[in-house]
């Protein structure tokens, strides 16, 4: 009976892969495809939900294959289903069914009409992961798959140039709880020596844990929580949310009103035996929802245009949620939950109806608003909080100086060091390093000791450069290859493991690098400029080359398409549990590898294509 | 040379930015208006031209794009030679063709527009619209904000940066970063030119920074300018000018720069070492426009051509003598009823329809009943002195809570989604399969209730409500009688039932719902104005006056209103109880013929509707028409006046049968009646502002959806209830969504008179306003005289023009429509496609 729920993803997979074979003016079969599968999940949703509730209501586990097994990791991929999972994938399916339906007629005619029905289905098979997954690294498939596809679906738009912007902001974001996720899986498993699934923990206490550490035990939980609270927009990573409100209504609609942004409240629900023991964590979780709440509301109460004051809203509600997480009310959250998102969802589909009904409302009961008197001390405290509001408490730029300026800087600061220097120096040294990775019995003791940080300091300069690089795409692109290509060396300095590792990892970034090398060259050959000091907008003239480009820098992101994506969670496997120091290095270079590599993407393909032939919007539109 | 600024002089400046910026007006006073109206001063490519060197906007289609077209044949070989033959001359058509179809040229990008606050980026490394912009936005919506946000902006009395300064003042928080800033804006009388010279420095540059700084959001300094100039634009009154504007701009850009770069920075101009242009001298027109022009004159004569050989061919031909009509109907001239009147004709030929502006000559404020304001109901040049209310109803409005602003509150938010939130999920499937008339949907009959009354006559004309007299004296309604019935000719032959009918629209999440009411009404549906008309026209006393003019009503003769929704296809009466038993006889027998043209009308437009089939049952079809109008899902309610192309001024009887794809404005006239044109100067005035607004605002739409369009409105977000912007940090989008004008064929406006050409040079010198529409080639005139023959106005004088495209026939022209290619994409290539050519219908 359990194989039963892999039924869920075959609908969908199948539909997208026949969804590519259309081409955008099909729109009947693009649409029927789509619909097809999900009222097919809808009826195995019903039938998993009957016998769910009719056979003991058993949380029922699926292990799936292992693709990975070594002494101490496992990847495996593993599914459950509780009461959790199938109320909330029942929701998640009705709700893509209303919206598939309404974008058949709402989307006619758009340029992107086949793109947008299959970054649906794609988003959809992503948090059907994410519900479903049995241990962390199933779940950690679907988090990427709905990190880029809100990518995609952010910047739908992608010849103008905010929601380009935003979309990379909000993904560069995204790529924190990304590697919070990942950080969340190496404690997992150094903690209990083995990949764990969601079944297991729930009784903690049984559970041998090789690294007995307090620290441990609270690292983990505090990596969920920081993945939630980014994916859930709460503080202090409230603001990307209204600036999510780019791609047409109806994508809106679904994921930054209901789907996508309610997900942390499932991760805090899943992973609860993680930290429910843990005295303050709770209080942790509520106080988060509860600043978020205050802060959320007070903002959703100055805003102007209609679909960000829904966010706000929807972000409060969900700070409410977190309270009621906190509180060990589940059920209570997931019901909040249901009503929240059906709540926003139809609210922004008919949003842009709020102009004449509200215009005719005034029209007839228009009393204006009573005069700000500025006396009094309260008063004074009130206009504080109403600029503050406005000014989204500075969240905004919050994130823009505290996390990416300082790395900016920090990249600035080895502009002395010029990319031919660095080249010369730094291919020597990691030839020299493949070396010693192949005769580590040569090395001595003070080598394995702190060799591997000094490759990963080496590797994090290169990705500095690469993250600041301006002028060419290219070096760009050879700094990211040779970044990953050091990190290969810090983990075979690190560890004896088995070389057939570093393979899995190297086959992804080999191929996905020389793509990428390829799309590059044929731009140039093109006589295109490829300079990353401004958006480029060649998705305009080249799709194809665009789309193979985006293929290449997901693998070299280490999305799941290529072995890559099991290797970065093996490799990091092999960092030790006494080796913080390291293990934050590699986390910051895996956030500014995504970083690069979306950027990179956007500057190249996306943004406004400046031409004289054809019509594009300025700038602030 | 223009002579160059040594002093700044910021009246001028201002008033010089007032006039190039968007002059649309909030959403919910939706009026067309040409975009490019700065430019109407020069001769049309002219002016097209300079706007694309200077604002870098698309004015026509690419070369690539015009020759594809003739390509698939959409422009013939022989216009291609008579275009070339009539502007350069018979010898050179061989050059120039050669030019038009193989010719390089240079198409980059590269408008004046943005040349000097380029080098913030370039020289400082800052991008100051970033830093500047999203907060500048935020403060310009929450201050104009009209209802969406639930706390507002305090102090909105007192104009826009006094507000800010008392906000500063009185708050322990600040908008500003930089000690500088702050500073200045609490400066008293701070002159733009002290903050000019902080950030630019040098005198003859601010003008030109100037604008680059506020055409960069066009839309939101737009909006300003127009508030500053119409504060009724706006229910809850604000103060604010584009001086305001352009000031906080200056103090927030110091205040980025500040906080980027410390205090001490060289102004920008120490940078600028090229010479800067002045954008507004004159733009050269090289090669490539000469080209462009060729191409786009004989991308609209291909069409002229055609329509104006079926109109020759029609007015050589002898029609039949008109009988006593059955009934007879006035529409307005808005080319969505074109179709409507004809198939009425086709199913009663002795049905006679007119054709005139829709508010009838009533120009009009109307009050709705317990309405606090007033709603101008008549074409926007005017500015009426009646008012007329509405004394009674039948039918409250109902209240939609979904969009109460209760659910963005903390606690009740959270109430409403354990309530409202569950019903969310049924609602969704209600909306999906059985879309209904809904609270929050525009119903064009929801203006004015169906069973309301009006107060028309004026009791006391001294006694004036807000300056404006309530109602008409009854020497009023004569003389609008009068001068409407002898405009559109119907001054002798009336039948016993005449309809008055106005249009409105109904659409479902549409922001942009005004642009598909009545233009004539200041886009609002015209039903007031055709019920006032009627009442008028009924009057007693009314009807002796007009005996005294000449124009004699039958007693039994009565005039009833009627509205037709032009998106659900519905028609509704208005005060029927007055008819007389045997009228309200025939009026029955109406309705029937009425629901019968509706049917058909459905039917032709429900062949550019992808959604419907049209071969299936009319009765259907109907149904999903009427569907279209109140479903959320649908952003293409109607089509509103997409195709739109030519307008005729003239008989009804001689065009009969003509086919022009609800192509046409058209209005009736005489020309029997008014030898000397007297009548005709009066009913031609108002038509090129109104329909030549309609139609250049779909021509540059089309040409740029992006910078003079709205774009596509699928991620449209509804900001302070005044207008639309994308994202959550973007500028107000003016112009027309994507969804209105993709089936548009952008050619400026055909006007057809009838007349002697000698009578209309007359009327067109007389006016120099009118004139220049003509003269400059905004519109193109042609005459079409008494003896049938064509005249084409071309640099100032009458030209005979005598069409080459053979006339099409059909005998069923109901088949021809079923059978007409629906459009692939919306790109122009298979957009026009989608269009039927001209037929006459033979009878």
């Amino acid at each position: 009976m359990n194989i039963s729920i892999l039924t869920l993803f075959i609908g969908p997979l199948l539909a997208l892969i026949i969804g590519f074979t259309f081409n955008n003016k099909q729109e009947k079969p693009i649409y029927l495809v789509t619909m097809i599968s999900a009222i097919i999940n809808y009826v195995i949703l019903a039938i998993l939900l009957f016998n769910y509730l009719f056979n003991g209501q058993e949380p029922q586990l699926l292990k799936g294959p292992v693709l990975y097994h070594a002494e101490n990791t496992e990847f495996s991929l593993n599914l459950l289903l509780d009461g959790y999972s199938l109320v909330y994938a029942f929701v998640a399916t009705f709700l893509i069914g209303v919206i598939i339906r309404f974008s058949r007629y709402y989307l006619h005619r758009e340029k992107g009409y086949k793109r947008f029905f299959n970054n649906l289905k794609f988003f959809y098979i992503g948090i059907l992961t994410i519900l479903l997954a049995g241990n962390i690294e199933t779940l950690f498939i679907g988090w990427e798959i709905i990190g880029v596809t809100s990518f995609f679906l952010i910047g739908f738009y992608r010849e103008r140039y905010l929601p380009v912007k935003n979309a990379l902001k909000i993904v560069s974001l995204y790529r924190v709880a990304d590697v919070a996720l990942l950080l969340a899986i190496w404690l997992a498993h150094h903690y209990y020596g083995h990949s764990i699934n969601f079944l297991e923990i729930s009784n903690t206490e049984s559970i041998p844990h090789y690294a007995d550490s307090v620290g441990f035990a609270i690292a983990i939980p505090l990596m969920f929580l920081i993945a939630a609270m980014v994916k859930s927009a709460q503080f202090p990573f409230s603001s990307w949310l209204p600036r999510a409100m780019e791609g047409p209504t109806t994508s809106s609609a679904i994921f930054y009103g209901s789907l996508s942004v309610h997900i942390g409240v499932f991760i805090l629900i899943r992973t609860a035996p993680f930290w429910e023991d843990i005295a303050f964590f709770p209080w942790l979780v509520g106080a988060i929802g509860l600043t978020t709440t205050l802060l959320a509301s007070s903002i959703a109460r100055v805003q102007s245009t209609i679909k960000t004051q829904i966010a706000y809203s929807s972000i409060a509600q969900i700070g409410i949620m977190f309270i009621e997480v906190a509180l060990g009310l589940y059920w209570l959250a997931i019901l909040h939950f249901i009503g929240n998102s059906l709540l926003r969802s139809y609210q922004l589909l008919v949003s842009p109806s709020v102009l004449s009904y509200k215009i005719h409302d005034q029209f007839f009961h228009f009393h204006p608003p009573g005069i700000q008197k500025t006396e009094h001390f309260l008063d004074k405290i009130k206009l504080s909080i109403y600029v503050l509001s406005i000014k989204e408490f500075n969240l905004d730029r919050w994130m823009f100086n505290y996390l990416w300026n300082p790395l900016k800087k920090l990249g600035s600061a080895f502009s002395f060091l010029s990319v031919k220097v660095m080249l010369w120096i730094a291919i020597p040294i990691y030839f020299f390093g493949l070396w010693m990775v192949y005769n580590k019995e040569l090395l001595p003791e003070w080598g394995t000791k702190y060799l591997p940080e000094g490759y990963t300091i080496i590797c994090l300069v290169i990705i500095l450069k690469a993250f600041v690089e301006r002028k060419s795409i290219l070096v760009s692109w050879g700094l990211l290859l040779l970044n990953q290509l050091y990190q290969t060396i810090v983990f075979g300095l690190n560890d004896n493991f088995e070389f057939t590792q570093v393979h899995i990892y190297l086959s992804g970034i080999i191929i996905s690098s020389v793509i990428g090398f390829w799309v590059i060259v044929r731009l140039r050959k093109k006589g295109k400029d490829t300079s990353l000091n401004q958006f480029h907008g060649y998705v305009y003239e080249h799709p194809r080359l665009a789309f193979v480009f985006v293929v290449a820098c997901l693998g070299l992101a280490g999305f799941p398409i290529t072995p890559t994506f099991i290797g970065e969670d093996v490799l990091l496997g092999h960092i030790h549990e006494n080796q913080m120091p390291l293990l934050i290095l590699m986390a910051i270079n895996l956030i500014l590898d995504g970083l690069v590599i979306f950027r990179m993407y956007s500057r190249l393909f996306l943004g406004q294509h400046k031409s004289g032939y054809h019509e594009f919007a300025y700038r602030s539109s | 040379m223009q002579e160059t600024m040594l002093v700044f002089d910021e009246n001028k400046i201002v008033q010089h930015l007032k006039h190039y910026l968007p002059a649309q007006a909030t959403l919910k006073d939706f009026v067309h208006h040409n975009s490019l109206h700065a430019f109407q001063d020069k001769e049309f490519f002219e002016g097209i031209f300079s706007a694309k060197k200077i604002f870098g906007f698309r004015v026509t289609f690419s070369l690539n794009e015009y020759r594809k077209l003739y390509q698939q044949g959409r422009i013939k070989e022989a216009i291609i030679d008579w275009v070339i033959i009539r502007s350069k001359g018979i010898e050179q058509v061989k050059k120039y063709k050669q030019k038009m179809l193989f010719g390089q040229y240079d198409e980059s990008y590269n408008p004046r527009l943005g040349s000097i606050r380029k080098y913030w980026k370039q020289v400082y490394k800052i991008d100051l619209d970033n830093r500047v912009q999203p907060l500048l936005f935020r403060l310009l919506a929450s201050y104009l904000d009209q209802g969406i946000a639930l706390w507002h902006f305090p102090f909105e009395d007192k104009g826009l940066l006094n507000a800010v300064r008392m906000v500063e003042n009185n708050s322990y928080a600040s908008f500003f970063k930089s000690k500088r800033a702050i500073k200045l804006l609490h400066k008293k009388d701070l002159t733009m030119q002290e903050l000019l010279d902080i950030l630019v420095g040098r005198t003859e540059l601010y003008e030109q920074y100037l604008m680059d700084q506020q055409y960069t959001h066009k839309g939101w300094s737009g909006i300003v300018g127009v508030i500053e100039e119409d504060k009724n634009t706006i229910f809850y009154k604000k103060e604010i000018t584009l001086r305001d504007l352009i000031k906080l701009e200056l103090l927030l850009e110091i205040d980025a720069l500040d906080s980027a770069l410390g205090n001490k920075w060289p102004s920008l101009g120490t940078h600028i070492t090229e010479t800067i242009p002045d954008y507004f001298s004159s733009v050269p027109f090289g090669e490539q426009e000469e080209i462009l022009q060729l191409w786009q004159e004989a991308f609209e004569w291909d069409y002229y051509d055609e329509v104006l050989s079926a109109v020759r061919h029609l007015s050589k031909t002898k029609r039949l003598e008109k009988n006593k009509p059955s009934f007879q109907a006035m529409f307005c001239v808005d080319d969505r009823e074109c179709s409507l009147r004809r198939h009425i004709e086709l199913i009663d030929p002795n049905y006679e329809t007119l054709g005139a502006p829709g508010f009838f000559g009533a120009a009009i404020y109307f009050q709705p009943y317990g309405g606090k304001f007033y709603d101008k109901n008549c074409p926007v040049a005017l500015t009426p002195k009646h008012l007329i209310k509405e004394i009674e109803i039948k039918q409250h409005r109902k209240k939609e809570h979904i969009h109460s602003s209760h659910t963005h509150a903390t606690f009740r938010g959270l109430l409403s989604t354990f309530s409202l939130g569950m019903f969310s999920g049924i609602r969704m499937l209600r909306d999906l399969f059985n879309p209904k008339m809904q609270p929050d949907i525009s119903d064009a009959f929801a203006h004015m209730d169906l069973h309301g009354k009006l107060l028309i006559e004026c009791a006391d004309p001294d006694a004036k409500e807000n300056g404006l007299q309530v109602g008409y004296t009854v020497q009023e309604m004569a003389d609008i009688v009068y001068s409407l019935l002898k405009g559109i000719g119907l001054t002798d032959t009336f039948s016993d039932v005449v309809y008055v009918v106005a249009h409105g629209s109904s659409s479902a999440n549409n922001p942009h719902h005004g642009a598909h009411d009545c233009g004539a009404c200041s886009g609002r549906p015209g039903a007031v104005n055709a019920r006032v008309f009627a009442y008028m026209a009924n009057h007693s006393m009314v009807r002796k006056l007009l005996a005294g003019k000449g124009i004699l009503v039958p007693e039994q003769t009565q005039f009833i209103a009627a509205m037709h929704d032009t998106a659900s296809d519905e028609v509704n009466y208005y005060d029927r109880s007055t008819l007389s038993d045997q009228n309200y006889k025939k009026h029955l027998k109406q309705v029937e013929i009425m629901e019968k043209a509706l049917d058909l009308n459905a039917k032709e437009r429900a062949r550019r509707f992808a959604s419907i089939n049209v071969k299936q049952d009319i009765k259907k079809i109907r149904k999903k028409i009427k569907q279209r109008s109140v479903s959320y899902f649908e952003p293409r309610p109607e089509l509103g006046h997409g195709t739109n192309a030519l307008c005729y001024v003239g008989g009804r009887q001689k065009m009969k049968g003509l086919f022009l794809d609800r192509r046409a404005f058209l209005q009736s006239y005489d020309y029997t009646t008014d030898p000397k044109g007297e009548v005709l100067a009066q009913v031609l005035a108002p038509l090129p502002a109104v329909c030549g607004g309609i139609n250049l605002e779909y021509y540059f739409s089309r040409m740029d959806i992006e910078k003079m369009g709205a774009g596509t409105k699928l991620p449209h977000n509804v900001t302070g209830l005044i207008g639309v912007t994308n994202s959550s940090d973007g500028d107000l989008r003016t112009g027309l969504p994507l969804q209105m004008i993709e089936n548009h064929d952008p050619v400026r406006l055909l006007m057809m008179v009838e007349h002697t050409p000698e009578v209309i040079m007359n009327i067109i010198t007389s006016s120099s306003a009118m004139y220049d529409w003509f003269d400059k080639g905004w519109i193109h005139l042609v005459v079409v005289a008494p003896d049938g023959e064509l005249y084409h106005f071309d640099k100032g004088t009458f030209v005979p023009y005598n069409p080459f495209t053979e006339v099409k026939e059909t005998d069923d022209i109901l088949k021809v429509i079923e059978e007409g290619i629906e459009m692939e994409t919306n790109h122009i290539l298979d957009a026009t496609k989608e269009n039927i050519s001209v037929h006459v219908h033979k009878d």
